[in-house]
């Protein structure tokens, strides 16, 4: 049960508490409370977590999302553990100023569901619906038994943070039979979001002629990540192996604590030596470099700055310039990630090499084997 | 070889890294537009690594004062604000250039810091020039880039160059540049900028009417009565424009390129592909099938120009045209036109399309309405007052970019009432990123090597040909059609409504 001062928190947050069955009732009467207000909604938006007090969280994180789409948020917080089953939901609306002129407000459901009400999910949540919008699903945490085919059969995109999956291989399991039985299904990583601009200023440096040439002479691939994001830079390796169409030779199946060391083969037959490197005071992803003889391409970020920092070495030839960093926020991750639209084709066609990189054999249901 | 980390990185075309020329770098476009689209473009990490930005010009000014004179003014305009930081690195890669445009000597140094620049990057390089100069020397500065020879396409290095309006006065002056461009650059290589197609509403429509299904059955002469396109500003000759206007007027400056643009888009038939060449042949042949005015009764009939004159706008008192400054007294061009335009093809037989621009209205807007055939009224004939007017497809492309459709509703009651009502989607409400300024988008595709929002040279000559009789008939006739008056701050002459009332048509209010 929650405590009075646990309500209070709830309600500042989360808007007006209202019984389940008058939830559109009192939506309709919370816009008709003030007329100058334009209520926009392009998706349905809904955020998922399992843990204790995240929706909290959440409905600060819609006020983020909202700024740029426009939606019917829904969160749903989830306890299992609690004994007695009950749902409870509140109403809110957060609301911006578009072009400083006119309010434009997106309405947010909350519900929390306990105990065995948690079955309920499906019917309860989505009666509220914005009807034929499209339903985009933020799951936030390891997968759980919930995510199963009768929810996923509903959702258009599903996104989700292999960072916050303590068993990645298994967790990767299921999406790839969600994305089997429901070929619609696009799924978005926001750890593959923390990548997004790391790959774009790689690839910025090497449309200059002098580092596409040396690419193919590549000797060492460096890729140094927060402990937090190991996932990440997997998945940057991956997306150098999966473009280039350079290959895995043989692995050092080191996996300790500084790192991965992975043996690459370019097309032309030569060794690139690739590296993983964890570092707790480096930003989620904190440098990329190709080492070619006479060439060094590099991307480095440090924790917490707003940007990249873009380097050619070639001979006299140097460029050396700033680039915009992804933000550290999953907020801010998730609203570039629906900017994007899209199917996420690059993602799907690294996700092979990835998941080979990750290593071991992957089982939706069950623990992984392997690393 | 293609870089692989491109690929499938964004869906756009790849611009490449190359050094963008700029001439004309001390006027108002280079500073209130380029510069801050190449600054955004760098902001937003979209500029490929490498760019160098040469500004020609005539004064006598340092890299610094250049910078300074460049920095003050983005520090005013640019959509994401302005970074210390980021400037400082942007502008390490900008450079002043003093030449006259006419001076053989200042090509021969500006093609001397171009190998500089390229020895620099480790060869050969790109590049990209940009005339914003005043239209006079659009000859001598091709002509000139030819005979210093960094006109060429080496070695798989393109060198491009793209045009600013207007491109020609008339048809014989364009078919001359375009003469003089095609002289010194490949047509695939000439890009003649018209800002409209870059703005996000403008590449809606082809989006709005290609991958709806809704829309394309009804996009004919069947279901539609007619379609209006109108520009209006509540500004006159301020900033000294007067001087340019008074020798272009209304029709020439923005009904030639603009509006015929817009015209085109939405009228065309569904091109092939998306390529450049397979939207622009679809544009072109609309400019081909418009019915000509070519006898000044004809130009009389379906053409009103005018002036404005002193009134109000936005509560303030405005002067009239001919006593704006720098203009001139007698000046016998049209600060309004209104035109009924003709598409002589199956699907557009019948259907007329309106359209005016003019100075000094009461607000600054522009949109195409689509306004559909009223229904058969047999069930509501019986009623008073009928079916409140037929449905309206309106696209606003700017400000307040969005597109709202009109439609009837039975208003709430015992009786059988019916009023119209808006469906509206607003680009602003729905989506809270502002779009980029439309130069960002043009510059990238430039450098890209995608055309498909540049105008083409058949676009440009057909639209001045139809452009062209009805200047004759203004200009060169002896019997030309009357120049009308208009009090400045209200919707334009009478002699524009009854332009359609003669047809059962009514200027949509805005």
């Amino acid at each position: 049960m929650m405590s009075e001062l646990l309500d209070t928190e709830y309600a500042m947050a989360l808007g007006k508490e209202v019984s389940i069955a008058d939830v559109d009732k009192e939506l309709h009467l919370l816009w008709e409370e003030d007329k100058a207000r334009t209520n926009a909604s392009l998706i349905n938006l809904a955020v998922y977590s399992e843990q204790q007090g995240a929706i909290l969280k959440n409905s600060e994180r819609v006020q983020i999302i909202t700024r740029e789409h426009a939606c019917r948020a829904i969160l749903i917080g989830v306890d299992r553990d609690e004994p007695e089953a009950s749902i409870r939901a509140w109403i809110t609306a957060h609301c911006h100023l578009a072009d400083g002129r006119k309010s434009v407000c997106c309405e947010q459901i909350a519900f929390q569901l306990t105990g065995k009400a948690t079955g309920r999910l499906r019917n309860t949540v989505f009666a509220h619906l914005n009807s034929d919008l499209p339903l985009v699903f933020w799951w936030q945490g390891q997968l759980s038994s919930l995510f199963s085919e009768r929810l996923y059969s509903l959702i258009d995109r599903f996104i989700f943070d292999s960072s916050e999956w303590p068993d990645p291989l298994a967790s990767y399991a299921c999406i790839e039979k969600a994305m089997k039985d429901v070929e619609s299904l696009v799924t978005m990583d926001v750890e593959w979001m923390r990548s997004s601009q790391i790959r774009m200023a790689i690839a910025g440096l090497f449309d200059d002629p002098m580092a596409m040439n040396a690419l193919e002479h590549t000797r060492e691939l460096r890729v140094v990540v927060h402990p937090d994001h190991r996932i990440a830079g997997l998945q940057l390796l991956a997306w150098v192996i999966q473009r280039t169409g350079w290959s895995r030779s043989r692995e050092l199946p080191l996996g300790t604590d500084h790192g991965d060391t992975f043996y690459l083969e370019t097309s032309e037959g030569a060794d690139v030596l690739a590296t993983l490197e964890v570092d707790p005071l480096s930003a989620p992803i904190g440098m990329m470099e190709f080492k070619s003889p006479g060439c060094e391409v590099r991307v480095t970020r440090e924790a917490g700055s707003a940007y990249l920092h873009q380097e050619l070495e070639a001979g006299s030839h140097r460029i050396d310039r700033c680039a915009p960093a992804n933000s550290d926020d999953a907020a801010e991750l998730v609203m570039n990630q629906l900017s994007r639209g899209g199917n996420n084709s690059l993602y799907l066609a690294v996700i092979p090499d990835f998941l080979s990189l990750l290593g071991g054999e992957i089982d939706c249901g069950g623990a992984s084997k392997g690393v | 070889m293609n870089n692989p980390f491109r690929k499938d990185l964004e869906s756009r075309s790849r611009p490449e890294a190359c050094t963008v020329v700029i001439f004309g770098a001390t006027g108002d476009l280079t500073h209130r537009k380029l510069i801050p689209a190449l600054y955004n473009l760098q902001v937003e990490g979209s500029l490929p690594a490498g760019v160098k930005i040469i500004g020609f010009a005539r004064r006598p000014k340092t890299d610094e004062e250049f910078h300074h004179g460049l920095e003050a003014i983005n520090k005013k305009v640019s959509r994401s604000g302005h970074d210390d930081a980021i400037w400082a690195e942007y502008a390490q890669n900008i450079q002043y250039h003093q030449s006259e445009f006419q001076d053989p000597d200042g090509y021969a140094r500006l093609a001397q810091r171009l190998d500089e620049i390229d020895t620099e990057r480790g060869g050969n390089g790109h590049r990209l020039y940009y005339i914003a100069s005043a239209p006079e020397y659009f000859e001598d500065i091709l002509a000139n880039l030819r005979e210093a020879g960094i006109n060429r396409n080496e070695n798989g290095f393109w060198s491009r160059v793209i045009v600013e309006k207007p491109f020609g006065t008339d048809f014989p002056t364009a078919k001359h540049l375009n003469k003089i461009v095609s002289k010194t650059f490949r047509e695939r290589d000439t890009y003649r900028i018209d800002h409209y197609l870059g703005k996000e509403t403008a590449q809606n429509i082809m989006v709005l009417r290609f991958a709806n299904a809704i829309f394309e059955p009804l996009w004919n002469n069947r279901c539609i009565e007619q379609i209006q396109i109108t520009c209006s500003e509540n500004l006159g000759m301020e900033g000294g424009r007067g001087g340019y206007y008074d020798q272009s007027g209304a029709l020439r400056d923005m009904v030639q390129n603009h509006l015929l643009q817009l015209l085109s888009l939405v009228a065309m038939e569904p091109p092939t592909d998306l390529s450049a060449d397979g939207v622009r042949d679809e544009k072109v042949k609309v400019l081909r099938s418009l019915r000509q005015w070519d006898t000044p009764d004809l130009v009389a009939e379906n053409v009103v120009r005018a002036q404005y004159i002193a009134g109000h706008v936005d509560g303030e008192k405005v002067v009239g045209y001919r006593e704006e400054d720098r203009v001139d007294p007698e000046s016998m061009t049209e600060s309004y036109v209104a035109l009924r335009v003709l598409v002589d093809t199956w699907r557009w037989s019948g259907v007329p399309f309106y359209v005016r621009m003019g100075k000094q209205l009461p607000k600054k807007a522009t949109e195409i309405s689509i306004h559909f055939k009223e229904p058969p009224t047999v069930l509501f004939n019986a009623l008073s007052g009928g079916v409140p007017g037929g449905n309206v497809l309106v696209i606003r492309i700017q400000p307040d970019e969005g597109i709202s459709l009109r439609m009837v509703s039975k208003i709430p009651g015992s009786s059988l009432r019916m009023e119209p009502v808006k469906m509206d989607f607003h680009y602003a409400t729905s989506f809270g990123k502002r779009s980029p300024e439309a130069y960002e988008r043009l510059l990238l595709d430039s450098m890209a090597g995608d055309a498909t929002l540049f105008a083409r040279r058949d676009e440009v000559e057909e639209a001045w040909k139809f452009i062209d009789h009805i200047e004759h008939a203004w200009h060169e006739s002896d019997a030309p059609p009357a120049m009308s008056e208009y009090v400045a701050g209200t919707w334009g002459p009478k002699a524009a409504d009854d332009l359609l009332t003669k047809h059962g048509h009514k200027w949509r209010r805005l």
